[in-house]
């Protein structure tokens, strides 16, 4: 399954996220969470330290990659869950190393490496496009490649839900009737919204 | 308890006292009432301010939310919908955004219902 998780910030998108990759999960070894985060400062630590406490007891093994997606490489196909795409493309966009103007082509051919490789690929990215607020040229870029990078995703993706305060709210359900078995275990109804 | 969301000028609380026939009078609002309001109000209007006085004051939103839906355990609580824009550049900004969002999903879970309102209109996302 490619599914895109997305929402607000502090929406509960994250832990979804990491239920829904449980429920894709069958064998016993463990998932692959691909962290995105740059620890710049002492609150992006903080943030860090919560996001590892949720997810500890849940056999996850963490690989950092802040920029050059499809640079990753998968020992075995398994459960990815990629945390989160608005920092990625903010990595790409913002610094020194990263692909600058060709973020979008970057972010997706890491994408698709990611998911031949992997069993399951659940991205995590963020709502960021509501608030009205003209900014500087540099940040619209950034939104207008996160905007495309989002779309491409959710045109892809087998599932695209966006979490509003820990409620999924479906926008692309899978028709595959093993990833709908898989959507039951999350706790969908089976209605198609 | 019941939890409306939704984005600024929605129309929120006309949804509100049209769907569960109550007077605007019977509302507190969160930017300035008094616990005791909190209290003996059918409606609390614009919650993310309660959140954001909270978070200004250093007192754990978690706590005093827990205390409102002690006293109050029928209130209809009505909130912003935040953290759907670019990441505050200002810190505090950044703390009351993201309490209100970690306190929002709380209440959701302990909601019988919550409705979100669209251009004033209202969708049922659980009830």
């Amino acid at each position: 399954m490619l599914a895109l998780i997305t929402g607000g910030s502090g929406s509960g998108k994250s832990a979804y996220a990491e239920n829904l990759s449980v429920a894709c999960h069958q064998s016993g070894d463990a998932m692959i969470y691909i962290a995105t985060m740059y620890p710049f400062d002492e609150e992006s630590h903080r943030r860090i330290a919560r996001h590892r406490e949720m997810r500890k007891d849940k056999n996850f093994d963490t690989v950092e990659c802040f920029t050059h997606l499809s640079s990753v490489r998968l020992e075995r196909p398994t459960t990815v869950l990629l945390e989160c795409m608005s920092n990625l493309t903010a990595n790409e966009v913002f610094q020194e190393e990263g692909a600058g103007e060709r973020t979008v082509e970057a972010v997706m051919e890491g994408v698709k490496r990611l998911a031949e490789q992997a069993e399951h690929l659940i991205i995590v990215s963020n709502e960021l496009f509501s608030d009205g607020i003209a900014y500087d040229p540099e940040t619209d870029r950034y939104l207008r490649y996160l905007g495309e990078i989002n779309r491409q995703i959710g045109q892809r993706a087998d599932l695209a839900v966006e979490v509003v305060y820990g409620i999924p709210v479906y926008h692309k359900l899978p028709e595959d009737p093993a990833l709908r078995e898989i959507m039951k275990k999350t706790g969908w109804g089976g209605a198609d919204r | 308890m019941i939890l409306v969301i939704g984005g600024a000028y929605q129309g929120k609380l006309d949804y509100v006292c049209q769907t569960f026939h109550v007077e605007k009078s019977q509302t507190a609002d969160g930017e300035s009432c008094s616990p005791e309001e909190i209290s003996r109000a059918a409606v609390l209007n614009h919650f993310h301010l309660l959140v954001k006085r909270l978070v200004k004051e250093g007192k754990d939103p978690f706590e005093a939310v827990r205390q409102i839906l002690a006293e109050n355990p029928d209130l209809i609580i009505i909130s912003n919908e935040l953290g759907y824009g670019v990441v505050p550049v200002d810190a505090f900004d950044r703390a009351y955004r993201e309490a209100t969002g970690r306190v929002c999903c709380m209440l959701a879970q302990e909601a019988v219902q919550v409705h979100r309102v669209v251009c004033g209109l209202g969708q049922v996302l659980k009830g």
